[in-house]
């Protein structure tokens, strides 16, 4: 076989290959594309309106189920424990209320989705920048998903301490 | 015709101060560098910049390092070591160089019990010399056991509340490697 044609059949079997994850996305995938969804749902500038908040929290409470728990319990805060979507919307709109600008990403993710492929479990690192404040926030999270009407939501948040 | 012979002469220089006089061979020797810069940045020498006070004095906020991934191949982490650790655990898979991490001192090494006493780090009932320590502490805290494969990490600026700041044990895997700096 001369080269041309082994090179066409090999860039036709990447494109397929390629073409074939895009259309077929692993569980893996579909939770780093959602987690990645809730980090700039989460985040927020200061020109932002009422209804541009009200609008930015209902997307992020979107990302969770509708029974969802969170506990965030910081080294020197306050525990503070959300259940619901509700409970979140109102969180976000209140946080948005009280701070300038927040840039959220979650930099380290590992994912081990369960042998049922129809829940998961996310390990992340927190990275959250808040306007005006010097130092940033870092802050190791568990999260449980679940495969719930096609999509992965979210159904429980916990802070992790790294070190005890 | 002088003047354009200089002229071409200068041109050439300053091509070959660019490409070299063999193109080829710097052009080979470039994308080398590269893939070696690539592979030691990014896996091997890990560069992190230094956010917040909690190492001061031994390095001040903003300040830039590296963490050496193959310091612990040969020997276990020792005390006194400034170490990146990662948040979050290692992926069962691979080698994946975290992008965030905390750099903390070792004090405690496995099987140990640690302890604050009057802002005094005590090993096994021990006060532990700790030369970097400049500032005043009062830092109290009951023994805290080790298990075998447990190290634990703090900061040397134990000026500030020991509420602000992160400290305690954790695990052997979670340990990135030895600040080069």
């Amino acid at each position: 076989m001369k080269w041309p044609r082994m090179l066409l059949l090999a860039v036709i079997g990447a494109l397929l290959a390629w073409a074939w994850m895009a259309l077929h996305p692993s569980p893996e995938r579909l939770i780093r594309k959602q987690l990645d969804g809730v980090a700039r749902a989460a985040s927020f500038g200061p020109s932002q309106g009422y209804l541009a908040k009200l609008s930015g929290a209902e997307s992020l409470a979107g990302f969770f189920s509708t029974n969802v728990e969170i506990n965030i319990d910081l080294p020197g805060h306050q525990e503070h424990r959300l259940a619901g979507r509700e409970e979140i919307q109102q969180a976000t709109l209140a946080a948005r209320a009280a701070v300038r600008g927040v840039t959220v990403a979650f930099p380290d993710i590992n994912i081990l989705v369960n042998a049922d492929r129809e829940s998961a479990l996310a390990d992340m690192t927190l990275q959250a920048k808040v306007a005006g404040e010097p130092d940033m926030i870092v802050q190791e999270i568990k999260a449980t998903l679940r495969h719930l009407n096609g999509q992965w939501l979210i159904v429980k948040v916990e802070t992790v301490r790294t070190l005890q | 015709m002088i003047e354009t012979q200089s002229g071409t002469g200068h041109g050439s220089r300053w091509r070959i101060l660019a490409v070299g006089r063999n193109p080829k061979r710097t052009l080979a020797r470039a994308a080398i560098l590269a893939v070696v810069s690539v592979v030691v940045f990014k896996f091997v020498l890990l560069p992190v910049r230094v956010e917040g006070a909690s190492m001061a004095p031994t390095y001040s906020d903003h300040s830039v390092n590296f963490v050496n991934r193959l310091s612990y191949l040969w020997h276990p982490p020792r005390r006194g070591d400034v170490v990146g650790i990662r948040l979050t655990p290692p992926s069962a898979n691979g080698w994946s160089a975290p992008h965030i991490m905390y750099l903390k001192r070792i004090i405690g090494l496995p099987g140990e019990a640690i302890s604050f006493v009057n802002g005094r780090v005590q090993v096994n009932g021990q006060t532990l010399d700790e030369p970097y320590e400049k500032g005043p502490c009062d830092w109290r805290m009951a023994p805290v056991t080790l298990g075998p494969n447990e190290y634990f990490f703090v900061g040397d600026n134990r000026t500030m509340s020991k509420e602000e700041h992160v400290f305690g044990k954790a695990e052997r895997a979670r340990i990135v490697g030895k600040a080069l700096l």
